[in-house]
């Protein structure tokens, strides 16, 4: 089990702990990692705004990139897979320009077959690694955790871009993880809804509405965390948190968990490897729940 | 006290292009619509509008396809009108913004339509009527006409001789309100719901034709509807003519392209009554699969496909999940379409003064006995215009009429009846339209006789009588949907009548009207229409003349 | 075939009136679609249940409604693939409106958006007398945008319109779109600046929800951004959005990464009182040790940065040739 790992940007920026706790998740579990160091931003559903197709040249170079090592490429990053999975698309539909990308990746020595299959760790650990081994060497199930699953939108839409019609279950797999790890899911209405990043520079009160609506239902539904794949999700609902609560008129006081920091605390790594003090919203709730767990 | 100069009923292309003609003149114009106008069916016309474009090709070649397909029975006088003023039409819907499909050098291009020597059909994919109703609608909304937007027309108020107002109902309030008119335009579209199945969307229950048939305007040419040789047998859904228009083929069981026997030069490009009597015949003598016959555009570019007809492959993926790309598609004649309706003349005013059409609620008639493939988007905005027009020069002249309060208790009392009446022992409107629509499609459908449509005619009877007590279980105000469709059944039961009255009455075969037990035409005797009164007693028959200009009544083949 | 559903009623003329659900079994033919358990139930159940439809093919756009959480034309939906095993059909009206009754939503507020971005052709003069003459790629563009039937699914699950009615939302953009496209449009500057404004383009979050309810594949996410691209194009660009697109092309062209600080400053410009609002979200993400700054006061870049620098050269290049 070993992959092409693209980093993105935010976990070598501000969510250091996605990486650390990545890092030693991967560790764990056997999962080896080759760092595409030389891999750039997807551009993250910006840059198309600017240019589409500079997006669509630099995710063909970081798709040739992982094809030079001859592993399968695995994101961290809800917003990576779904700008990785579009420009993947309309690069397979169309070779002619395709090929065109290709005359400029020349001059580096890339090319990009148009065969990559980018996935997200979340999808590489049920679909590759698979549940029932992550069951196996789960140390500390996580019982009487309620867990809020929060997905991100651009890995859960459209889902016919992103494989939902081969794997349907993908709609479901943070809660299949969370059971998983021995903790229970917390359905509530903005699982799938918009964290609000995305505006977070444009409209600060929407986005900060967004981001407080959901922190809020999840609690009031009974949530001791929330765990997501997106760690630009992570960034509006955990470091904006405060502010985000001010805009809903609501105290808000929900850690908000990367996927690897979740199992890696099923997987009873240590905390300060999982980075969890590296949060806006104190961890340390969770972090006392779960020492106080007794290990499996 | 609601009051226009002119009120428009329907809001499709009819009547929004109606509306916007009369707005045009300053006058006070509305438009009352049951549904949202772009709800409206002129939605579901799929393949394209006709006018003779190209410079070789003079539009009274147009006119001759048109008088043709119509079997001869079409008024070539309102034939001349139509295609003379289409070129200028499609220029003026281009200017106003639908995105017509380009050519080579980026000027609006044609494909060929089922009738026609030639191509002369402008369309946008698939979905012309979908795109013009939107456009038009755009139109509608920079004039910021008035729109009664789900409002139903219980009835027409008509005093001494003219039609003057309508009574309506508010269907989000439940509301019945007077609306005084100097001139109503109605343009309220087919009755297909008089057949099951049918093509036709469930709001088209000719209410207009009930209606201006209850105040004593005649309709015409009612035996005369059309069957669409490609229409889905599980829901009726239309695939549209463009299909055979680029080139698709029908073939039996055998999968032979039987048309050859029926129509050796134009194959599947023959007027629609010969395509579906052909594939009727087919199937009635058993070269059918499951009641079918197969559309096959397997031998079509893939690219032509995807571009031209994605709607109608989204819709054999939807409803019979068949990809065209693939598969042929089964298909088999469905009711279509009215080529009858209120009889107006060529400015289109009815037999009672106050009173115009257009669309496919009127008969002017262009179409005849068959309507040709993309004629009837035509008519709906060449027609509106001018029922808009020459409805504003007629109010012009007239004061405001004075209606007594009392005839708004008319209607609210039939509804109350409807409403009180216990629904467990009352009668289901959905039972009675089904019955209707069985009844219509077994007798008055692609093949039809004497004793089979006598058949109807005391069902229709009966039917009606049953009528009298019909229930509903919704007793609110607020959209109350059960109530509308039990008004709409009692109008469909009179549109039901006058169309077996008058399939009775013509005893030739001729366009879509087809006799077993007078299989040919009969110009000596019916080279007429068929006019149809509301009488005491029941339908009252009278004749006439048919309008020839320049091309005298010929064999028909294809 | 069997099926149940389980459908959101609301009649606004009970004595307080509540939404409440009520559960229905219909025998219909294997194909049914949700539209026809519907009209089943109308016809031969309940009459009193209220749904909007019409043309049962996808074309008319009447019968939006929520199945099983999403918005979707009933008429386009079989209930086949609805049915869980077990579980009931859940059939609710749309959302981002108010409720008038069972099924049927107040479309008002989505028909004064859709007037609000001038939805008609400002024909370019002089108007000719035939024809414009316009490619057909640019017609079979427009085709995608005119696919829209105005059913309202996109506004109904629309995550900002949620948040922020003032939002004009997928449907009225996508329709906007449909003239910035149009060669024959003569207001396009105009539109592109207004659409770019408070309440336009930049408030739609990427959320993708329209793109994946719409039942016509408009795709209206897809046009929002071809609006901003061609409003940056033509040189609309004093608003947050193209700041922020700007500073973040800029700092990829550069390192090849992105740095958060830099593009959270860039984007909110020379405006001191936005600054001062993102400074306590600032500190917080450097006491939780969250800043890169351990790579000390200036951004890192990906080793071989320059090779991305090369590539936005030549994509450049290539597209100004």
């Amino acid at each position: 089990m070993k992959y092409a790992f693209f980093p993105g940007c935010v976990s070598r920026g501000a969510c250091p702990e996605l990486m650390q706790s990545l890092t030693a998740v991967a560790d764990h579990i056997g999962m080896e990692l080759e760092l595409m160091e030389t891999a750039s931003c997807t551009g993250a559903g910006v840059i198309s705004e600017r240019n589409q197709k500079l997006a669509d040249a630099l995710n063909a170079r970081n798709f040739a990139l992982a094809e030079q090592t001859g592993l399968p490429l695995m994101n961290i990053c809800s917003t990576c897979q779904g700008v990785m999975s579009g420009v993947n698309e309309r690069l397979k539909a169309r070779p002619e320009y395709l090929a065109e990308i290709n005359e400029m990746l020349a001059e580096e020595g890339l090319s990009y077959s148009g065969k990559a299959d980018p996935r997200n760790f979340m999808w590489v650990l049920v679909e590759d690694f698979g549940l029932d081994n992550l069951r196996k060497l789960v140390k500390r199930p996580l019982s009487e955790l309620n867990v809020a699953p929060f997905y991100g939108c651009y890995i859960s839409r459209p889902t016919d871009v992103l494989g939902y019609h081969d794997f349907p279950q993908r709609g479901v797999y943070l809660e299949m993880i969370i059971e998983a790890c021995g903790a229970t899911p917390v359905d509530y209405s903005g699982k799938k809804k918009c964290c609000g990043f995305p505006i977070i520079t444009m409209n600060r009160e929407n986005s900060l509405t967004m981001a407080g609506n959901h922190v809020g239902e999840a609690t009031e539904k009974g949530a001791d965390f929330m765990v997501t794949p997106c760690p630009l999700c992570h960034l509006n609902l955990d470091a904006q948190q405060p502010d985000a609560a001010r805009v809903v008129k609501t105290p808000l006081n929900l850690p908000i968990l990367h996927l690897s920091q979740l199992i890696g605390m099923a997987l009873g790594i240590d905390d300060a490897a999982l980075g969890l003090n590296r949060h806006v919203v104190s961890t340390n709730p969770v972090r006392e729940r779960v020492h106080a767990l007794p290990l499996a | 006290m609601l009051e226009h100069d002119v009120l428009v009923v329907g809001a499709g292309l009819a009547g929004m292009q109606a509306a916007l003609h009369a707005a045009k003149q300053g006058v006070s114009v509305a438009i009352l619509t049951k549904v949202h106008p772009v709800r409206s069916h002129s939605n579901a016309a799929q393949g394209g509008i006709n006018a003779a474009m190209e410079e070789d090709d003079p539009w009274e070649d147009h006119a001759y396809d048109t008088v043709k397909g119509s079997d001869y029975l079409g008024d070539q006088d309102a034939i001349e009108v139509l295609c003379s003023e289409a070129p200028e039409t499609i220029i003026e819907l281009e200017h106003m913004g639908v995105i017509f499909n380009r050519g080579s050098r980026g000027q609006i291009d044609l494909r060929a339509f089922g009738g026609q020597a030639r191509k002369r059909t402008c369309y946008v994919a698939d979905i012309t009527g979908q795109v013009m109703l939107h456009v038009i609608y755009e139109q509608l909304m920079k004039a910021g006409t008035q729109v009664y937007e789900e409002w139903f027309v219980t009835s027409l108020v008509r005093q001494n001789d003219a039609v003057c107002g309508v009574i309506a109902m508010d269907l989000r309030s439940g509301e019945l309100h007077l609306i005084k008119a100097k001139a109503v335009i109605l343009c309220t579209g087919g009755s297909g719901r008089v057949y099951e199945p049918s093509s036709n969307a469930l709001i088209c229950t000719g209410d207009g034709y009930a209606q201006a048939y209850r105040v004593g305007a005649p309709l015409m040419d009612m035996e005369m509807v059309q069957y669409h040789p490609t229409t889905l047998p599980g829901n009726g859904a239309l695939m549209t003519e463009g299909a055979r228009g680029e080139g698709a083929y029908l073939i039996n069981a055998n999968g032979e392209r039987f048309m050859e026997r029926y129509a050796p030069n134009m194959m599947e490009l023959a007027s629609r009554d010969v395509v579906s009597r052909a594939e009727q015949t087919e199937i009635n003598e058993g070269r059918d699969i499951n009641g079918c016959v197969l559309l096959d555009v397997r031998h079509l570019d893939r690219n032509t496909i995807m571009q031209k007809l994605s709607q109608i492959r989204e819709l054999g993926l939807e409803y019979e999940g068949i990809d065209i790309i693939e598969e042929p598609c089964p298909v088999r004649p469905g009711m279509h379409y009215m080529m009858g309706g209120i009889k107006t003349d060529i400015e289109g005013a009815t037999f009672v003064k106050g009173l115009y059409s257009a669309g496919e609620a009127a008969c002017v008639s262009v179409h005849g006995g068959n309507r040709l493939g993309a004629n009837s988007l035509l008519d709906t905005l060449v027609y509106g215009k001018r029922a808009g027009t020459s409805a504003v020069l007629y109010a012009d002249g007239i004061s405001s009429p004075d209606i007594p309060d009392s005839r708004l208790q008319e209607d609210r009392e039939h509804i109350n009846g409807i409403l009180s009446r216990n629904s467990e022992q009352g009668e289901r409107a959905a039972a009675l339209r089904l019955a209707m629509g069985q009844t219509m499609h077994q007798h008055v459908g692609v093949f039809r006789e004497q004793s089979g449509l006598e058949k109807a005619q005391d069902t229709i009877a009966t039917l009606k009588e049953r009528y009298r007590n019909v229930s509903v279980d919704d007793k609110g105000k607020v959209f109350n949907t059960d109530v509308l469709f039990a008004l709409e059944v009692g109008l469909m039961l009179d549109v039901a009548e006058a169309i077996v009255a008058s399939a009775l009455f013509r005893t030739e075969s001729r366009g879509a009207h087809y006799r077993t037990d007078f299989p040919e035409r009969n110009d000596d005797d019916w080279l007429k229409h068929t006019l149809v009164f509301s009488d005491e007693s029941g339908p009252r028959l009278e004749t006439l003349p048919v309008t020839i200009t320049q091309w005298q009544p010929a064999r028909r083949t294809y | 075939m069997q099926f149940k559903l389980n459908v959101r009623r609301y009649d606004p003329e009970a004595e307080n009136p509540a939404p409440y659900w009520r559960e229905y079994n219909v025998d219909v033919p294997e194909n049914a679609t949700v539209l026809d358990c519907l009209i089943h139930i109308r016809e031969y159940i309940d009459g009193t249940l209220a749904v909007r439809c019409s043309c049962r093919s996808a074309i008319c756009g009447s019968c939006m409604m929520r199945v099983n959480g999403q918005a979707r034309l009933a008429c386009a939906t079989k209930a086949k693939d609805m049915q869980e095993a077990g579980e009931a059909i859940t059939v609710e009206p749309g959302g981002n409106m108010p409720v008038l009754k069972d099924l049927i939503v107040d479309m008002d507020v989505f028909w004064s958006k859709i007037r609000q971005v001038k939805p008609w052709l400002e024909p370019v003069q002089p108007i000719p007398e035939r024809e414009y003459l316009v490619p057909n790629e640019t017609i079979l563009d427009l085709t995608v945008a005119m696919n829209c039937v105005m059913c309202g699914a996109c506004v109904s699950d629309c995550t900002s319109l949620e948040v922020d009615k003032n939002f004009i939302g997928p449907a009225a953009l996508a329709k906007a779109y449909r003239f910035v496209d149009d060669p024959r449009d003569e207001a396009r500057q105009e539109r592109l600046e207004e659409l770019s404004d408070y309440g336009g383009v930049y408030d739609c979050t990427h959320c993708f929800f329209c793109v994946e309810v719409c039942p016509k594949d408009v795709a209206p996410l897809e046009r929002i951004v071809e609006i901003r691209e061609r409003a940056q194009g033509a040189g609309v660009e004093n608003n947050a959005g193209t700041r922020h697109a700007k500073a973040f092309e800029g700092i990829i062209r550069d390192s090849g990464i992105l740095d958060e600080p830099m593009l959270l400053l860039k984007s909110i410009g020379m405006n001191p009182v936005e600054q001062m609002k993102n400074v306590p979200g600032g500190v917080r993400l450097l006491r939780a040790g969250k800043l890169p700054l351990a790579s000390g006061p200036f951004h890192h870049k990906i080793p071989g940065h320059g090779n991305v620098k090369r590539l936005f050269e030549k994509v450049e290049a290539g597209q100004e040739a």
